[in-house]
């Protein structure tokens, strides 16, 4: 679903961030890239998503190049779902309303059986409709952005660090729900995480970056299990 | 009393069309758009210039006020997204400076005199034992209604739906979908057509010079700021308070505090009320009354 090929990025005239990633992402997949800050993990996401033009290599969804493809159009025409990392929510709009923006384009039937269908999903929302989301707890945002951008029905699912902020326990119900999508509506999902363990703990693959490069690609399960993996990016300790 | 509020209902009505116009343009494109006020001249001045065409009033006002919808984009397009570019102070200063560009060409085109609509000019009728002309209850209604038509159109609608969640964010506006340069566009063209319809109606009210742009400029600066600068609607109210405050100041007896039966302000005194009273609100809300939204991390 998701093809990146020896990608170079970076922003304005500055070095590059990048320095030739390629990933893949497949249906029903979640994978999760980890690495150190300023590896270019978020930038690589958004270099995927269409807020970033790559210098070089390309960027294939359901075998169509998307490169040069902004993320707006990404989101209305490529099925494509994306969630920022912060001020993932319209905190001036209310829960209904933020919902209802991502369910633009969807007719009226669909998107009343959608909305429904992510009350019934996600209670914390249900009884929360009316109200701002500037009012939300940070784990209720993050839900809501999830929802919002679910409400589309999108096949490919774009998430930058979801547990940002997160107490436990809603870092928890996230990931919970995280999985929950995947393995329910057959998303490709690809996840920024600073959280590895618990990222590892629900992804299928893992791509761990290191400069700007991919220095490690794996099965999640994997990585979790060797200790110099473990020691050297997650923080564990060697054996 | 009763003459008090009708003064203040009017003078609102003057200010609050054009204050709700800069207002919902600063939501989208964060600067105040100085160059704003000379829209409603253009408006007028255009208005008028069709009527004279013998293009009858009301499409002589709606041609106008659209004419002017498309001159914003394209001074949008062509000055501000480039000078926003560098800086949103130098994109202020060069509004300020396509505001006197276009005063100069007001006055090239249209001569100093002030100018009217050409309508039949009913005599005054008591309301409530107050002096009202019936262009002035049309122009108030019809303000009213242009602001119903704004308020249902931002928060009844999909569109206004979009408008609200790309001045609240636009990066992630993008992000659900929304075209936010398409969405930048609408508005900038919609607070061109809402400032040149409060330029027509200042016009049916009275007459239109070239310099009512820059008499204009600070009343309604201050009722958008007061109403919290982005909040379209905080503005009206914004610019009820100024309103009421100038009428307040020209209407008080200032007697019995030195020492006389009668002593009352002239009008020119009135915009030094109106600015007493954004200063005072301002040291207690910087970011104007109507900004308030809750936050939990």
């Amino acid at each position: 679903m998701i093809e990146a090929q020896d990608l170079r990025a970076g922003y304005g005239d500055g070095a590059d961030i990048l320095n030739g990633i390629s990933l893949t992402a497949g249906r029903k997949e979640l994978v999760t890239i980890l690495g150190p800050n300023g590896c270019g993990k978020s930038t690589l996401l958004k270099t995927i998503a269409g807020y970033l033009k790559p210098r070089s290599g390309g960027v294939k969804m359901h075998g169509k190049d998307v490169s040069t493809v902004p993320i707006h159009e990404k989101v209305r025409h490529h099925r494509v779902g994306y969630v920022p990392q912060t001020d993932n929510v319209f905190r001036s709009l209310t829960v209904a309303e933020n919902l209802r923006l991502g369910a633009r384009g969807l007719d009226r039937a669909t998107t009343a059986r959608r909305y429904d269908a992510l009350m019934e999903q996600y209670p914390v929302l249900a009884s929360k409709q009316g109200r701002k989301a500037s009012a939300l707890s940070g784990g209720e945002r993050q839900i809501l952005s999830l929802a919002r951008a679910l409400i589309a029905e999108p096949e490919i699912l774009l998430l930058d660090e979801p547990s940002a902020g997160l107490s436990p326990l809603m870092l928890h119900e996230v990931f919970d729900a995280i999985a929950g999508i995947r393995d329910s509506q057959g998303m490709c999902i690809v996840m920024v995480e600073q959280n590895a363990f618990e990222a590892l703990g629900v992804a299928d693959r893992a791509y761990v970056l290191s400069l700007g490069q991919v220095a490690i690609h794996a099965p999640a399960r994997d990585l979790l299990a060797d200790p110099a993996m473990r020691a050297l990016y997650l923080g564990g300790h060697v054996a | 009393m009763v003459q008090f509020i009708f003064d203040t209902l009017f003078r609102a009505a003057d200010l609050a069309l054009i204050a709700v116009a800069l207002s919902a343009v600063y939501s989208l494109i964060r600067f105040p758009n100085v160059a704003l006020v000379q829209y409603a001249v253009v408006g007028a001045f255009v208005g008028m210039a069709l009527q004279q065409q013998g293009v009858p009033i009301v499409p002589a006002v709606l041609l106008a006020s659209l004419l002017v919808g498309g001159i914003a984009q394209v001074f949008n397009a062509v000055i501000f997204q480039r000078l926003l570019r560098l800086d949103p102070a130098i994109a202020l200063i060069g509004s300020l400076a396509l505001s006197m560009v276009l005063s100069a060409g007001f006055l090239l085109g249209f001569g100093p005199a002030a100018q009217r609509f050409s309508v039949q000019v009913a005599p005054a009728t008591r309301v409530f034992g107050v002096r009202v002309t019936e262009m002035q209850v049309l122009t108030g209604g019809l303000t009213v209604a242009i602001l119903i038509a704004f308020a249902l159109l931002l928060f009844r609608t999909p569109l206004g739906r979009e408008m609200r969640a790309v001045s609240t964010n636009p990066v992630l506006a993008a992000a659900t979908g929304v075209n936010t340069a398409r969405v930048t566009g609408l508005v900038v063209f919609l607070s061109g057509v809402i400032a040149a319809l409060g330029g027509a109606m200042l016009a049916l009210r009275g007459s239109v010079s070239i310099d009512m742009g820059t008499n204009m400029l600070l009343p309604v600066f201050a009722a958008a700021i007061l109403g919290g600068l982005g909040n379209a609607f905080g503005a009206v109210f914004g610019a009820i308070v100024i309103a009421a405050a100038e009428t307040l100041i020209t209407n008080l007896n200032f007697g019995p505090i030195v020492g006389q039966d009668h002593v009352f302000l002239p009008a020119s005194y009135a915009p030094a009320a109106s600015f007493a009273l954004l200063v005072a609100v301002l040291l207690f809300r910087p970011r104007g009354i109507f900004v308030s939204e809750v936050t939990r991390v």
